[in-house]
């Protein structure tokens, strides 16, 4: 039989069985619960092994181009889809990770009402995930990066009651809808200039203008919350803890480097854009990881700690490396779902609390979740022979043998180290020292739905990494010889972050109260950019706003151009000519003479 | 009427629009309103006398000491309080509001922008450092950062393996040597 | 790591999977909050717990031992003051 055709049915029989939960009940009076949609996600993750497999035996790549959109003549818009490396191996380890988060939730969310909606809601934001991550069309990405967004303002705003879920849903809408005018704009530029939204046919024969590419980077600010648009990502954690887990650390906020990623041939011709990506993800990595330092919240750490890797993955695309750039994805994915779940474990267990003060010594009473919680963050810091290491360590090799701009180098090296001293922080806090919970809590973590995911994904973050390395294609040939300092670069930094946790963490146990230091305010108030933004840009807004929608009127017409206008005006004219009438002959003779001058030499000309 | 007339503006203009729009089903066309609003439902004439004040501060349903008119400059403001711009977000989360989302009680004057300073827009709640020290702060950090990308975009960080070479005498002429005397010979190796 | 083990199963009450009391809805252990009291842990939680960190580090000096050079660099850097005259074929100073 032949690969393509294979892989063509194979991967859209994934996305069917994913569309059942969704078509078939309306249609045959099926009812949806927890456990099927979740049963569901298992079946395609089951499914979708076998098209992963034929592509990593065979190598085949396939678009495949099911109707066309005729909705302009010379314009085509087909719904076509690619199956490359990207999509293919980002499809199981999707559906991996969101069987594992869904099982999670039927467990963490079952008080909730609503629950089946919720499934749903989960569900249609994988299928617009997973739209855009196979689309070959700038058409279908678009459909699918709006469908991860509105579903990410839903499932944000899920608690509708609270106004802090509420705003922090709004703040995602906004910061996305700011990204989403880039990537309309880039749009709008291909289709007028290249008459074209196939992806593989996009490719400028010189070098590519600068400004769609800038539209295209804007585009992934907003999404992938590099710096100027990060607020929203750690603003999204008052969402429940399962949608933390899928949309704001290991799929949607990818999104934004995965569309920098396939149109990366469209990118790599241009310089400066490559550059702007790099002191972008630059600047973006450190900002996060110093905000995660001296956060409390144990959700916001690591949600802060996504940012970093979100902006380690931008820096990638800036070195033109964008399979390096995907590896770190797929590898982030796993132990980024893994920290959440078990930071929900333990909230759900402590009675919603989330502070990492009020924790302490949960190894001992929480054994299973903070094993995985240590895995998790060690493979985060890049543990040699971890997940995080295959990718981590290859981006910070390349990043050393390559030649880029000397601070972009320095600030990645430093976020590098502050990663391993956030994530130690936070070890040492929850789960070692003395217990300081409150003395009534539920703690039990023996429930299979509940462990089970936890578990499971944590084998995917000790052994994904070497894995998925192995199995797709490098990029160019990686830098193979480099002195022994450079190469053992990030293990360097990442211990000398440990020291400063262990330094850092033996401070806090002192009773001493902090001192306020301009550096420590600056990282615990998230860098300033927030409480900045946040009240002058809405303040103007609306102050402008409301005076233009009631005062402008009245201001201009009524008062500045009418009465009040006519008035000024003739009062200045009568001071101007008041100035005149000095009762001197001379000056009346003065400007008569004038006056007959400049006429006769009008005259005469 | 009563408790409208408490309410504030807001509350007044849609009450007045939909005064008006039942009006203007009614009334034949040819006969249109003087205002949209009834008398009673607009703010009253900006208080001049004392009397005058403290029957508006009686009317918003507040003290005499705390009620501030908008000052009288022809926007139609009239006696309506000029409240501080606070936002709901200073008020205490763990008061027993009558309205406990809106953190408001009943019949307490609303503020002129209310609606900007609900809890999903504007906060005005005092911060841990001040105002100007953030701004200086953050404008400092990224200054520093746009002008040390600058400097690092001129001195890039590489590492070579030895002097690069070109043919042509260091490309000599390329360089805009000049052509008539001889260029310099270059050697990259030692012996 | 062991006695580690073995102090926290000292502690543990012995609640083997089933004999936990009454069973929830799912079918689960069922442990009941507690006041003020280390809580109850089953004999597979603490089991599984060391087995996962137990294969994590062997997962990792297991490579460390057989592919340390992912770690330490594949191959030695060139070292250009180190070649000699006859690696490069340069002739001695004194030939011709």
């Amino acid at each position: 039989m032949e690969t393509p055709l294979l892989l063509n049915t194979l991967t859209t029989l994934t996305l069917l069985t994913l569309l059942t939960p969704i078509i078939l009940p309306p249609l045959l009076n099926l009812k949806n619960s927890p456990m099927s949609i979740t049963k569901t996600i298992k079946t395609a993750f089951l499914i979708s092994l076998i098209p992963t497999t034929i592509f990593i035996h065979s190598g085949a790549e396939s678009i495949a181009t099911h109707w066309e959109w005729q909705f302009i003549p010379n314009f085509k818009i087909p719904i076509s889809l690619k199956m490359d490396m990207y999509s293919m191996m980002f499809f199981p380890i999707a559906l991996f990770v969101t069987w594992s988060i869904l099982e999670f939730a039927t467990w963490y969310m079952a008080s909730e009402p609503f629950i089946t909606k919720f499934f749903t809601y989960l569900l249609t934001f994988l299928i617009a995930m997973l739209t855009l991550t196979i689309a070959n069309n700038m058409f279908l990405l678009f459909v699918g990066w709006e469908g991860v967004g509105i579903m990410s303002f839903l499932l944000i705003g899920w608690w509708q009651g609270r106004a802090e879920a509420n705003t922090a849903a709004l703040q995602a809408m906004i910061y996305n809808r700011i990204g989403d005018i880039g990537l309309i704009l880039s749009m709008a530029w291909l289709a007028s200039s290249l008459n074209t939204w196939e992806i593989q046919q996009i490719t400028h024969p010189n070098q590519t203008p600068t400004l769609p590419l800038l539209g295209l980077i804007l585009a992934a600010t907003g999404k992938s919350a590099q710096f100027g648009l990060h607020p929203w990502l750690p603003a999204a954690m008052e969402g429940p803890t399962p949608v933390s887990a899928l949309l704001h650390s290991s799929t949607m906020v990818v999104a934004g480097i995965f569309l920098l990623i396939r149109t990366h041939p469209f990118l790599s011709s241009n310089k400066t854009a490559l550059t702007t990506c790099l002191c972008l993800g630059a600047l973006s990595t450190l900002f996060a990881a110093t905000c995660a330092l001296t956060q409390n919240d144990i959700k916001k750490i690591i949600a802060f700690s996504t940012s970093s890797q979100l902006g380690l993955m931008m820096v990638t695309i800036g070195l033109d490396l964008p399979q390096l750039a995907f590896l770190h994805i797929s590898t982030h994915a796993f132990f980024k779902a893994m920290l959440f779940l078990c930071s929900g474990l333990i909230i759900h267990s402590l009675n919603g609390e989330q502070d990492i003060r009020k924790m302490g010594c949960l190894q001992k009473t929480l054994p299973m979740t903070t094993s995985c919680l240590t895995i998790g963050n060690l493979a985060l810091m890049g543990t040699p022979f971890l997940a995080g290491f295959y990718s981590k360590d290859l981006i910070i090799e390349n990043l050393n043998t390559s030649y880029i701009n000397t601070w972009a180098l320095s600030l990645t090296l430093l976020a590098t180290s502050f990663t391993a001293t956030y994530s130690l922080r936070m070890t040492l806090l929850v789960q070692t020292g003395h217990t300081r919970t409150p003395s009534n809590h539920p703690i039990n973590e023996n429930t299979p739905p509940a462990i089970l995911p936890i578990m499971r994904l944590a084998l995917g973050s000790i052994m994904a990494g070497l894995l998925i390395s192995s199995l797709i294609l490098p990029p160019k040939t990686p830098p193979m010889t480099m002195p022994t300092i450079t190469k053992t670069a990030a293990i360097i930094v990442t211990t000398l972050g440990i020291i400063l946790a262990l330094e850092l963490s033996s401070l806090s146990y002192s009773l001493t109260p902090p001192k306020h230091n301009p550096l420590m305010n600056f990282s615990s108030s998230l860098g300033y950019f927030n409480p900045l933004t946040h009240r002058i840009s809405p303040s103007i807004l609306l102050h402008t706003g409301q005076k233009i929608a009631s005062h402008l009127i009245d201001m201009a017409w009524y008062k500045k151009m009418g009465p009040e206008g006519l008035a000024n005006l003739h009062l200045t004219m009568t001071k101007i000519s008041t100035t005149l009438h000095t009762g001197l002959i001379k000056s009346y003779l003065g400007s008569f003479a004038l006056t007959i001058l400049t006429t006769i030499l009008l005259i005469q000309k | 009427m009563a408790a409208v007339g408490r309410g504030g503006v807001l509350w007044r203009q849609a009450a007045g629009w939909l005064w008006a729009a039942r009006a203007a089903a009614a009334a034949p066309p040819g006969a249109r309103a003087a205002s949209g609003l009834t008398k009673d439902q607009l703010p009253g004439p900006y208080p001049r006398t004392a009397e005058e004040r403290a029957a508006a501060a009686k009317k918003y349903n507040m003290r005499v000491e705390d009620y501030q008119p908008y000052p009288d400059d022809g926007f139609g403001y009239g006696d309506y309080p000029m409240l501080p711009n606070k936002s709901i977000h200073e008020r205490d989360p763990w008061y027993q509001w009558d309205q406990p989302d809106m953190r408001r009680n009943w019949g307490e004057p609303m503020h002129w922008d209310f609606d900007m300073y609900i809890r999903n827009r504007v906060d005005t709640s005092p911060t841990p450092v001040p105002w100007h020290t953030m701004r200086n702060h953050f404008l400092i950090f990224l200054g520093t950062m746009l002008v040390m990308f600058v400097l690092g975009e001129i001195y890039p960080s590489y590492r070579p393996v030895g002097p690069k070479q070109y043919p042509f005498n260091d490309l000599y002429l390329e360089k805009g040597g000049d052509p008539n005397k001889e260029p310099p010979v270059v050697t990259h190796y030692k012996i | 790591m062991l006695a580690s083990l073995g102090r926290s199963a000292g502690r543990l009450l012995r609640v083997g999977g089933v004999a936990a009391g009454r069973r929830h809805a799912g079918g689960e252990v069922h442990i009941e909050p507690r006041y003020r009291q280390f809580p109850e842990l089953t004999r597979s939680q603490v089991v599984w717990s060391e087995v996962l960190s137990g294969f994590m580090w062997f997962w990792i000096l297991w490579h460390f031992w057989h592919s340390s050079d992912s770690v330490l660099g594949h191959f030695p850097y060139p070292d250009s003051s180190a070649w000699t005259d006859e690696e490069l074929g340069i002739p001695p100073d004194d030939a011709e």
